[in-house]
């Protein structure tokens, strides 16, 4: 994804009380945020807006004098909540496999490398489509960097549930990719 | 079963206390079981994290979308290249002089004498048949030979049947006919 597949304009968060914290943030989390959306389920289009929704909440959220206390959690949470609102169907594509010429592998792999890469997306995808939704959740913010506490937070589960959740996860994929 | 087993996704995640993170340590390096597992589940995270990318790829730049961005360039490239082959001609008038064979007919004087129009190519399509059919064409000769079924000619039952005329027209320099004779 290109960086200038979104927009940097958002004259909201410019009139926000700290403009460039509020722009180092957007820049720091866009990515992380429009890659779990996407793979969620969203359309880039839908991740897109739900991004830019998040971060005018945002700019609300601190004009208002909000917690100010792990913000990424907190605009996770936010794209989170807005992707269910929005996508009735949001996990379904992402469970879908990966069909296509798979151009994002390495072009300097071999075809038999290729085949090989191919053949373990296949597999993992069939594997992710056996999780539960909460345990691909759990998988996808963790894939994100976010700690067990912010995963909770984000999903409205205890840390310890979180972590059986990845572990439980974790396992099955290992079990029936066999990576 | 070692009951680290259930740790060991959270050890790598760096989620255990440092107390329960210590033992793991000691445990790990004692058990070859363990230190497996954790391979493997590190690369079912890192074989994730790049599926996710992967998924990211495929949503937003799909190949077809690709494959119709490099068919569009090369379509605008072809009709950029046709564009510039058809400027190219404008220059000067080629149809202008004329030739030998050409100095019979009345219509090439003419044109010499005119300005040159704005639309070239037009005057391009009309000039070159006039000098072909100069330098090709005899008056003198037979040029076209055209069968007709007698049948077309008289009434029916007045000829045989399968009787068939040959009319041999001639044509003069300017392109009307100046002969007929029809022949059996």
């Amino acid at each position: 994804m290109s960086d200038d597949s979104v927009p940097l304009e958002l004259p909201l968060l410019r009139l926000a009380s700290g403009p460039s914290e509020v722009t180092t943030l957007y820049r720091e989390l866009r990515k992380p945020l429009l890659r779990y959306l996407v793979c969620l389920g969203l359309s880039s289009d839908e991740a897109q807006d739900v991004v830019q929704d998040a971060f005018l909440s945002l700019q609300r959220h601190l004009a208002s004098d909000g917690i100010q206390d792990n913000i990424r959690g907190w605009l996770f949470r936010v794209a989170h909540n807005q992707a269910r609102n929005r996508q009735k169907s949001y996990h379904r594509r992402f469970s879908e496999p990966l069909d296509g010429e798979m151009d994002f592998l390495a072009d300097d792999a071999t075809p038999e490398q290729r085949v090989l890469d191919k053949e373990k997306f296949r597999r993992l995808a069939a594997a992710i489509r056996l999780l539960t939704e909460s345990e691909r959740e759990c998988l996808l913010l963790r894939a994100g960097g976010l700690r067990y506490r912010e995963i909770g937070e984000i999903l409205g589960m205890a840390v310890s549930t979180v972590g059986d959740t990845v572990e439980r996860a974790i396992k099955k994929l290992a079990e029936k990719c066999n990576v | 079963m070692c009951k680290v087993q259930a740790k060991l996704v959270a050890w790598l995640d760096r989620e255990l206390s440092s107390d329960e993170a210590a033992a793991v340590d000691r445990h790990i390096k004692e058990c070859q079981e363990c230190r497996g597992r954790l391979a493997t589940y590190k690369k079912v995270s890192e074989t994730f994290d790049v599926y996710c990318d992967a998924v990211v790829t495929e949503k937003t730049c799909p190949p077809v979308s690709r494959r119709v961005a490099v068919l569009a360039s090369a379509v605008v490239a072809a009709v950029v290249l046709f564009l510039a082959f058809l400027q190219k001609p404008v220059g000067p008038p080629p149809v202008l002089t004329p030739t030998v064979a050409a100095t019979s007919v009345p219509v090439p004087t003419l044109h010499a004498a005119r300005p040159v129009p704005r639309k070239t190519i037009r005057r391009r399509r009309v000039v070159p048949p006039i000098q072909e059919r100069a330098v090709e064409w005899r008056p003198t000769e037979t040029a076209v030979q055209i069968a007709i079924p007698a049948d077309a000619m008289f009434p029916p039952g007045a000829m045989p049947k399968g009787m068939n005329f040959i009319a041999e027209l001639s044509i003069a320099a300017d392109g009307s006919v100046e002969q007929v004779r029809l022949r059996q």
